[in-house]
């Protein structure tokens, strides 16, 4: 009986991928910037 | 080529190996979500681990090209060794905020509680500090030359440090065990997990290397780009 | 070196003691922080003595902090340090001897706040004094070691009040934790060998802070 646990799986996944995308595309728009 | 036009054609390859570092996470994302066993005993939230632990294996890689770059540009005095040396910084900022923060997600599930002090999480939130640190000092220092220098000292000093806060950590830990409700690693990872572990922490190797790159370029644009202006105003 | 060591160490005194407001500073606030801590705790559910080595640690902590924030705010106020470095100094001779200038602040501003944290929380410390002594020695050592060489950095930065706390707290980590544990242990009279390992990591600590700060420091002085 596997517990009901995807959510915080989820939770993980979309939080990581929000960091290190969001990471790569601040780099993105500073050196349009400059 | 002029700097700026080297600088900016770095830049421009870093990017793509970003994103297809970015597309590779993807894949890791769908192979684990979808094409791996759910561990019977922990369920889903086990999968967690497939992100949590290269983002430390990358955090890993970022702390000691830091490290090595400090003694390196002591030793040679190298504007872009220092660059580098502030790029994995940054970048291991980011791998190891997303340790921590994908680390409690994990231990609420499974040992039942958001944070317990466990020996890994505790060294790695004291190495979050150590960058921080480091980045905050760099942030402070005007001078190029005395920056390069004062963060290459810190650098070697937090290299110096990490194995005893990881010592502390553990002796401190072995007096008060907490009770495991269940063992997140176990003994040994079926071929199918195993097989989505290894590709992942190959990927992030890859991520880690894109980011890293990305920065340094940008940065070196920016002091291009700097050195030009300072020209031009003379 | 020794010698030009122990002349800075005692020129940087003698400019202390000359005022001593730093000094009776750092006294009233280590007394208040300790008589704040009374405050911090519930008596009827925790005894002193379990809260008390924390609570003396955190207390030494922040004289220690204090002790060397005024060290490099005087540097600052008279800019010793340019008037040092004209002069043909070894530079591990100036590391040296400001630090053991900070290690006499910090450490007298210890005793007087080690009998008033026996009388206000009530821990007998003549059966441990010995080893207490040792154990504060150790960790105070590593701490200044520490403490001595980033202020040199910090000192040169914007900032710089916050800057070397913010710096110097993950180093204070292992020589903290290993003090806290050893002195809960002498407190208790635990044998020997369940201090071994605690006393190991401070030893280790401290012989690795002060190498590490014999070697870099001249990096942290401009050329």
């Amino acid at each position: 009986m596997t517990p009901a646990n995807g959510g915080y799986a989820v939770a993980a996944y979309v939080i990581a991928a929000v960091l290190y995308v969001g990471y790569a595309a601040w780099l993105l728009r500073r050196g349009a910037k400059s | 080529m002029t700097p700026i036009e080297q600088a900016q054609r770095a830049l421009e390859r870093s990017r793509i190996l970003t994103l297809i570092a970015l597309g590779l996470l993807g894949t890791v994302y769908v192979r684990a979500i979808w094409f791996t066993p759910v561990e019977a005993i922990q369920g889903p939230a086990q999968k967690i681990f497939y992100i949590h632990a290269p983002s430390a294996w990358s955090a890993f890689l970022a702390v000691v090209v830091v490290g090595l770059c400090s003694v390196l540009y002591l030793m040679l005095r190298d504007a872009r060794i220092d660059r580098l040396a502030a790029s994995s910084a940054e970048v291991g900022t980011v791998f190891t905020t997303a340790v921590l923060i994908t680390g409690p997600i994990w231990g609420k599930p499974i040992w039942g509680a958001w944070w317990t002090w466990d020996a890994r999480l505790t060294s790695t939130l004291f190495l979050w500090f150590i960058l921080v640190g480091y980045l905050v000092l760099r942030s402070a220092v005007r001078e190029p030359r005395q920056r390069a220098r004062f963060a290459a000292v810190l650098g070697i000093l937090g290299m110096l440090l990490v194995p005893f806060i990881h010592l502390s950590v553990k002796m401190f830990r072995t007096l008060h065990p907490q009770p495991v409700v269940m063992n997140p690693e176990g003994p040994t990872l079926p071929g199918q997990m195993l097989a989505t572990l290894l590709f992942s922490f190959a990927v992030f190797t890859v991520l880690y290397a894109g980011l890293t790159w990305q920065r340094y370029a940008q940065s070196a644009l920016e002091d291009a780009r700097g050195d030009a202006r300072a020209e031009g105003a003379r | 070196m020794l010698r030009q060591a122990w002349l800075i160490a005692a020129k940087d005194l003698r400019l202390e003691f000359r005022s001593r407001t730093a000094f009776l500073s750092s006294l009233v606030f280590t007394a208040l922080v300790l008589a704040i801590f009374n405050f911090a705790r519930d008596p009827t559910v925790l005894s002193g003595t379990d809260l008390a080595p924390g609570i003396l640690w955190i207390t030494f902590c922040f004289a220690g902090l204090l002790g060397l924030n005024r060290a490099f705010a005087l540097e600052r106020e008279n800019r010793t340090l340019d008037g040092l470095l004209l002069a043909p100094v070894d530079r591990s001779a100036l590391y040296l001897g400001k630090a053991i200038a900070n290690l006499v602040f910090v450490g007298t501003v210890e005793a007087v706040a080690l009998p008033l944290f026996a009388i206000f929380f009530n821990v007998p410390l003549w059966p441990v004094l010995g080893p207490l002594l040792g154990i504060v020695a150790l960790a105070t050592v590593g701490f200044v070691a520490i403490g001595t060489l980033l202020s040199a950095i910090a000192v040169n930065t914007r900032f710089a009040e916050l800057m070397l706390p913010v710096l110097m707290l993950p180093f204070l980590v292992p020589p903290i934790t290993g003090a806290v544990q050893l002195t809960a242990r002498v407190f208790a009279a635990r044998p020997l060998a369940e201090l071994s390992g605690w006393l190991r990591l401070l030893v280790a600590y401290d012989v690795v802070v002060v190498v590490a700060a014999l070697l870099v420091f001249e990096y942290t002085l401009d050329e």
